[in-house]
């Protein structure tokens, strides 16, 4: 595929990572954000592929990722005895 | 019949009626999930889907809806396509109490054709992967049967742990993974994190329809999913050593997938859109490296879509939610005659029941609020008579429209517990709950007008029968 998109739709970081490649050449990609991790299919509709047409719903930013709670939280190391 | 694995089984929903194969070319987004939501809207039992044809892949085989409809559950337990849901319930039941079957151990399973392993990995190139709701993080693995054992205890079969958890596919060789807090992994992963150790897991794909059962099913932390499948089955459940962890897994399973939940990590998640029909999700989970994947060739990949219910999670998951309830609550009312458990996993919950004297129906309603499901389910509960069937809606809004004189019948309790996916719970896991009581009050409650019941002829129940099967021999 060309004309991978300069930003996630989601959360409008701008480093995307190509996951995987359709087997039938040309056809799409799988990208990913290399921030909040939204994943997405180029062939998928503007509503879940292009930041313009992405609800305002679902949209992140740093500071919701910064601050997402941990689920479930990360206990404390036992002592060793 | 008991089904050895999903192959099989998907043969037979073929023979009577019950697969689609999508023979079209459709896109891999939004048709794969719109197809399977619309499932649910077609009326009663729609067939599972097959697709074969999907845009950009080449290698592609998809399974959807194999649970959904109620056809399609009552054939999984082997059943015929058109009992009735109650009665789906109660064999349900009956099976339940043959539990502990032993599995039957099995070395040649089919998934050992193919592998890949360490850096190989490519969980794209083994599954056609694709996203379920438009707000969903990525692409999902939301109908497997995840195996973790108990690190403190791991020769105890019992205590090895089999589940359905929301997967969600972060990179190649990386997941991202819900333990809820209650949940039994969550109890291994807790073990495994306190001394720094990473918890080894093994999560298997494309199962025999009753083990997508029990994985969903709410069991003692130390019952083992296996010997409840085996129960209900009829058979023992055929079961074969995963490679890297040593872990027990499905014989029948298309894919097994090893790895480690990395100790002490979490990374974000979701949102997912859940079997409550909302979002949850934008929060730090743990994850899962894989380090081995062995697959049958020519691997089907089976997968769930849930949303706004009903959908094929709801009958999943519903009878596997009535029985325990239904169990619990007769151990000690014995006058239960059945629970209808099936609206969002229990949430809501309706039960019928013969009444021992005046006030007995709402002490049953509060008991099933404090069943260990109840704790965290089980905010409203609609009391009925014993002779009014809680899967028949109609009947069941009669019994509230006629018997509830709500300044009495209507009970609500605040501030108790509740899972926090709960989307009206305030703050997040914690609700009021409310019985409604529509069953007939008896003495020495002598409140309304009920002396001259209208009800079912003696000779109805006998002719309800010899009709269904007239109608069934029909076709």
């Amino acid at each position: 595929m060309t004309s991978t998109p300069s930003e996630c739709p989601r959360c409008a970081h701008e480093t995307i990572e190509q996951l995987f490649t359709s087997p039938v050449p040309g056809v799409w990609d799988v990208l990913q954000c290399g921030r909040c991790l939204y994943t997405w299919r180029t062939t998928e509709p503007a509503r879940r592929s292009r930041r313009d047409a992405y609800p305002d719903n679902f949209k992140l930013t740093e500071a919701d990722i910064d601050n997402a709670i941990e689920v479930p939280s990360v206990p404390p190391l036992a002592s060793r005895g | 019949m008991a089904y050895d694995d999903l192959r099989s089984f998907l043969n037979a929903l073929d023979e009577e009626g019950q697969l689609l194969h999508i023979t079209d070319e459709v896109l891999p987004e939004p048709d794969l999930a719109a197809a399977a939501n619309a499932t649910g809207r077609i009326g009663e039992n729609a067939p599972a889907l097959y697709f074969d044809n999907v845009k950009g892949f080449t290698d592609a085989r998809i399974a959807m809806n194999v649970h959904g409809s109620w056809a399609n559950h009552a054939l999984a337990l082997g059943l015929p396509r058109h009992t009735p849901v109650k009665e789906q319930v109660e064999e349900f039941a009956r099976r339940w109490d043959a539990f502990p079957v032993a599995p039957e151990r099995r070395e040649d399973a089919p998934w050992r054709e193919n592998c890949q392993e360490g850096a190989d990995v490519d969980l794209f190139s083994v599954l056609p992967l694709f996203r379920l709701n438009d707000g969903d993080g990525g692409f999902y693995l939301d109908k497997a049967a995840v195996v973790s054992r108990d690190p403190q205890d791991p020769e105890n079969f019992g205590k090895q742990n089999v589940g359905t958890y929301r997967i969600q596919v972060i990179g190649a060789n990386r997941l991202a993974f819900q333990p809820v807090p209650m949940h039994d992994v969550a109890q291994h992963l807790r073990k495994a994190e306190e001394v720094g150790e990473d918890l080894p897991i093994a999560i298997t794909l494309g199962n025999d329809p009753v083990m997508a059962i029990v994985a969903g099913m709410p069991m003692a932390y130390d019952q083992s999913e296996y010997e409840m499948a085996g129960a209900l089955r009829g058979a023992p459940a055929p079961i074969a050593t995963a490679p890297l962890t040593g872990f027990d897994v499905p014989w029948g399973s298309e894919v097994v997938i090893e790895g480690v939940i990395e100790s002490r990590k979490r990374q974000i998640e979701g949102p997912f859109g859940e079997f409550t029909g909302h979002y949850s999700g934008g929060r730090r989970m743990p994850v899962i490296r894989v380090d081995r994947v062995s697959y049958r060739t020519n691997p089907v990949f089976e997968s769930l879509y849930l949303g706004m219910p009903w959908t094929e999670c709801d009958y999943l998951v519903g009878p596997n939610t009535c029985v325990p309830l239904l169990k619990q609550l007769r151990a000690e009312f014995p006058e239960v005659q059945a629970v209808n458990a099936m609206y969002t996993h229990g949430l809501m919950v309706i039960i019928s029941t013969a009444k021992r004297y005046g006030g007995f129906a709402k002490a049953v309603g509060m008991r099933a609020m404090t069943t260990p499901h109840g704790l965290g389910y089980v905010s409203q509960v609609i009391l009925v008579d014993e002779d009014v069937d809680p899967f028949n809606l109609p009947q069941v809004m009669w019994a509230m429209s006629a018997k509830v004189n709500p300044k009495e019948d209507v009970v609500i309790i605040p501030n108790l517990s509740v899972l926090e996916l709960a989307p009206a719970s305030e703050p997040a896991g914690i609700t009021s709950k409310m019985i409604i009581d529509a069953t007939t009050p008896v003495a020495p409650d002598v409140r309304g007008n009920f002396s001259t019941p209208a009800k079912d002829l003696p000779e109805t129940a006998e002719w309800a029968a010899r009709l269904q099967r007239l109608i069934a021999a029909r076709r």
